[in-house]
């Protein structure tokens, strides 16, 4: 489903990624988590190739994506990507959010793109905002709808990159909610977290970065009981103890 | 002072006025719709991948904003003669108006681009957008509404900056104050009178500007 084979990247001098080999089989639920700098989001974000990578290769759904050659309109289109700061277009409605790709990347009929977005928006417990504009929404009702768009692309695989680190404590809950919601459903998700609760719950396997590299991996359990590595355990004490 | 203040010469060249009025407004739209369409392409060149695109506009925007209008003006009307094309004056005005406006329009559509937030553009990479569609459906609209109240700026300086053409005997309005001076030697009522009208057009895109803002608001608040 998703593979890293050697893959190495460097911003300037500052090694980001290191030999990283990771194999993501459909339908897992791998919970990213490390000190910040450890190159988590940088590993995420080179899956849809917003990030290039120096050495290497990644390979999503058979097509290597750092190819040239790579038809990256439909590999974007089967993954889905969710961020920190939600980024939806404040110059157009909900509905019109998560209408954009399907009509013009998917090139669904309008009529159909609009029934699928009213569904996801209804999933994600939003219905009664198609109309509003993002700026009208609280921050985790624009975390729900950033979802929401990208489902509506229906993508087997589905990235997040802390996609609860910018909102308010009581609105963690409810992003969360969607994504167990999501986990159960078999769409492989790679989800960059400190949510300790949402990782113990959902997740197959919990992956621990440092110094742009893989330090352990395990089940959530294994992990965050009892970590093989120093660092790990040191990580754990430290965000269990704030 | 104000006693001498002579009304009724300024009642009797008032067609005179008027007419300046009316080439200064007709100048200076031309110029700015000229404009908005150099501007535009020149922005569209600046910001390409393509170097063979990028370098000439990007010593095209450098020599207009290094050089004064005046002298700008000076060369299109004592250098296209040379070249062996001959304009009249009104059209190498507008011409000059166009070119420098132009440079300055397209350096503030730049800005309004670069002004849109990196995640956009990420948010519509990772859903499969390609580059005319970002710019199309997310980058351009957002950078419209922060470059409506520089562009009506510019527009201002525009109206203004037609005010030199009077110095290569384009007759407009400032050019009818110079007129009422050489004939009766009345400079105070001559230019209070110029002064005035070029108020009235500013105030009226003061007022179109502050419009298209409320209409703009939601684009502002995010």
């Amino acid at each position: 489903m998703i593979e890293f084979k050697g893959v190495n990247k460097w911003f300037g001098k500052l090694h980001v990624l290191a030999e990283i080999n990771l194999f993501i089989p459909k339908g897992e639920v791998l919970v990213i988590c490390g000190p910040s700098g450890s190159g988590k989001s940088t590993l995420i974000r080179c899956i849809n190739k917003l990030e290039p990578i120096q050495e290497g290769e990644i390979i999503v759904n058979e097509m290597s994506v750092h190819k040239p050659s790579t038809n990256l309109t439909k590999l974007r289109g089967e993954v889905g990507f969710v961020f920190q700061q939600f980024h939806l277009y404040p110059n157009m409605t909900v509905l019109q959010n998560i209408m954009l790709a399907p009509i013009h990347v998917k090139k669904i009929a309008k009529a159909d793109a609009e029934k699928i977005a009213r569904e996801k928006l209804e999933r994600v417990g939003l219905s009664e905002k198609a109309a509003a504009y993002p700026i009208q929404l609280s921050g985790g009702q624009q975390q729900r709808v950033a979802i929401a768009r990208n489902l509506a692309m229906s993508p087997e695989i589905m990235l997040f990159d802390e996609p609860t680190s910018a909102l308010d404590p009581e609105m963690i809950g409810e992003v969360l909610d969607v994504m167990v919601g999501l986990a159960s459903e078999g769409i492989t998700m790679c989800v960059v977290t400190h949510e300790m609760g949402f990782a113990k719950k959902v997740a197959h396997r919990v992956l621990f970065m440092d110094e742009g590299k893989i330090i352990e991996t395990g089940k959530p359990g294994a992990f965050f009981d009892n970590p093989k590595t120093d660092r790990a355990a040191d990580f754990i004490s430290k965000i269990l103890t704030h | 002072m104000l006693t001498d203040f002579n009304f009724r010469v300024i009642l009797e060249y008032m067609p005179l006025f008027l007419e300046g009025l009316k080439h200064t407004v007709f100048i200076a739209i031309i110029a700015l719709v000229l404009a908005l369409i150099t501007g535009i392409i020149a922005c569209a060149c600046r910001i390409s991948r393509f170097k063979i695109l990028r370098y000439p506009v990007i010593t095209y925007i450098e020599i207009i904003r290094s050089t004064p209008l005046l002298v700008q003006i000076y060369f299109f009307y004592f250098g296209l003669p040379t070249l062996g094309v001959s304009v009249p004056e009104i059209q190498t005005g507008i011409i000059a108006l166009m070119l420098n406006s132009g440079a300055y329009i397209a350096e503030i559509i730049r800005a309004g681009i670069k002004s849109v937030d990196q995640g956009q553009i990420e948010a519509g990479l990772s859903s499969g957008l390609n580059y005319v569609q970002r710019m199309r459906f997310i980058i351009l609209p957002q950078a419209f509404g922060v470059t409506i109240p520089p562009l009506l700026g510019q527009a201002i300086v525009l109206v203004k900056d037609t005010a030199l053409l009077s110095l290569i005997s384009v007759a407009e309005l400032t050019r009818s104050g110079q007129t009422l001076t050489s004939e009766r030697f009345m400079p105070t009522e001559a230019f209070l009178t110029v002064a005035f009208f070029y108020m009235c057009i500013y105030f009226g895109l003061k007022t179109l500007a502050d419009w298209s803002q409320k209409k703009l608001i939601f684009r502002e608040a995010y």
